[in-house]
């Protein structure tokens, strides 16, 4: 896929950008879509507020490498929870989780207790968050 | 139509199975070997319309209306950009609905390297959806002018979904995709224009398939906030379905041409693409040539 794009670090890769939970604000998801993109990533989108038992299934349907998910309402260790609880059901071991949004600093060791790989915060530079995906995704 | 025992859908396998197609490239897909008829093969109905049409819209409707009758598959193509290579899939933002029903799939695809409205190697992800017992597949196209006349070859049934605002007969007329749809469907007849489109298309829609005869398409009018309208839409798939299986099939003939024509095409765009800008100062032929010559092996690529 990526021969033809020098700069298309996540070439081939496809994500999944879903925003679980209750907040009705996806702006910064659509950023992130759209960077990973730009990096010559495939981005599925799902839409606002889809229960944890969607998200899980429609990683496994659409063969995603990671998940991202976008999460401001500020339930995200148990949203995080519940998606990483349904992705096992679903026997998908393999596909990495990140997660975006407003996550205070002291909450990040027990995401990735979680198994969480990455956490992103608005003030993280993109070419950060593509950077990191792409050595995630390697 | 009765569902037949069968094993449930293994949704990781076929899931693995679309991403390693969507990845293979014309040398890997030249060496597949040819398949024989199928035992089972899907009804295939294609949904083509400009940008914004409403095309998911209708999808999501469509599937949910007729995934109780047995396996449906979504397959959904968006634009890949040809900067970066990347896309945005997001038809399936519209089909909230469907989720968690066993018996539905839905799966996005980037058009790639293809540029006709269909996906590389969408027609072997149709085969594979055979393989995988489904009794049925709706594609979605990108929406761009001439996706009509690609998606044409490779379902049964062609639905154009057409925006309520008369500009888009000019485009339908100049595109010649009048000709291509068994159903039109003026889609938001809820926005102002929609019977005046109607009517309009029903005049042209008359004359362009005068020479053809048999199937005279209907133009409906949607809305996706009055079911009944997609009922009726549901049904008219249905009778074109019924019509189609009574004619001569031709449609074999038609995918084994696309099917090499894609694959050429795209050898021929990697050799261009992979080129320096010297290769373009030798005489036109000697490139064609060249061009040519590297198409037949691949792997051995002679650099000139
Ligand atoms: N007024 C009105 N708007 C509609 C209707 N159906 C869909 N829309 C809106 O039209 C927009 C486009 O709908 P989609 O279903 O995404 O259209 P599409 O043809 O799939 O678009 P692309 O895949 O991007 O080409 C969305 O904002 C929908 O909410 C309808 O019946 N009436
Ligand atoms: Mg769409």
């Amino acid at each position: 896929m990526s021969t033809q794009h020098a700069t298309a670090v996540l070439g081939g890769r496809r994500i999944l950008i879903g925003k679980p939970g209750l907040d009705g604000h996806d702006i910064g998801a659509k950023i992130i879509a759209l960077t990973l993109r730009n990096a010559g990533a495939e981005v599925i989108y799902t839409g606002l507020r889809r229960s944890p038992q969607q998200i899980a299934q429609v990683a496994v349907d659409e063969g995603v490498d990671a998940v991202g998910l976008s999460i401001l309402s500020g339930s995200h260790k148990e949203l995080v929870a519940d998606v990483i609880a349904q992705l096992r059901t679903l026997k998908a071991h393999d596909l990495k989780v990140f997660v975006g949004g407003t996550i205070p600093v002291e909450d990040r060791a027990h995401l990735h207790e979680l198994g969480v790989s990455a956490v992103f915060t608005a003030d993280m530079p993109l070419e950060q968050v593509v950077k990191t995906l792409a050595e995630l995704l390697a | 139509m009765s569902a037949q025992p069968r094993a449930p859908l293994d949704r990781w396998a076929l899931s693995r199975a679309l991403t390693q197609l969507a990845n293979a490239d014309p040398a890997t897909l030249a060496r597949r070997p040819l398949r024989e008829p199928p035992e089972h093969a899907a009804r295939r109905i294609g949904i083509t319309g400009a940008p914004g049409a409403g095309k998911s819209t209708l999808v999501g409707h469509l599937a949910a209306l007729r995934a109780s009758r047995g396996r449906l598959g979504v397959l959904a193509v968006d634009p890949s950009s040809p900067k970066s290579g990347g896309a945005i899939l997001g038809d399936r933002v519209r089909m909230d609905e469907l989720a968690g029903n066993e018996q539905l799939y839905i799966r996005s695809l980037g058009s790639r390297r293809t540029g006709d409205g269909l996906a590389d190697n969408l027609p072997e992800m149709l085969d594979l959806m055979d393989e995988f017992g489904f009794d049925e597949v709706l594609l979605e196209t990108v929406g761009v002018g001439q996706a009509e006349h690609a998606v044409r070859g490779q379902v049964d049934t062609v639905v154009l979904v057409l925006l309520p605002d008369s500009g888009d007969t000019v485009q339908a007329m100049k595109a010649g995709i009048m000709e291509m749809a068994d159903i039109f469907v003026v889609h938001k007849s809820d926005l102002p224009g929609a019977p005046r489109m109607a009517a309009d298309i029903r005049r042209i829609a008359t004359m362009a398939r005068h020479a053809s005869g048999g199937w005279v398409p209907p133009i409906l009018l949607s809305s996706a906030t009055q079911p009944a309208s997609i009922q009726a839409l549901s049904e008219a798939i249905d009778q074109h379905l019924a019509w189609q299986a009574q004619q001569p099939q031709e449609q074999a003939a038609q995918r084994a041409r696309y099917r090499l024509r894609r694959l050429i095409e795209r050898r021929i765009a990697q050799f261009v693409a992979e080129r320096e800008d010297s290769f373009f100062d030798a005489p036109l032929e000697r490139q064609i040539a060249v061009a040519l010559d590297a198409c037949r092996s691949p792997e051995n690529r002679a650099v000139v």
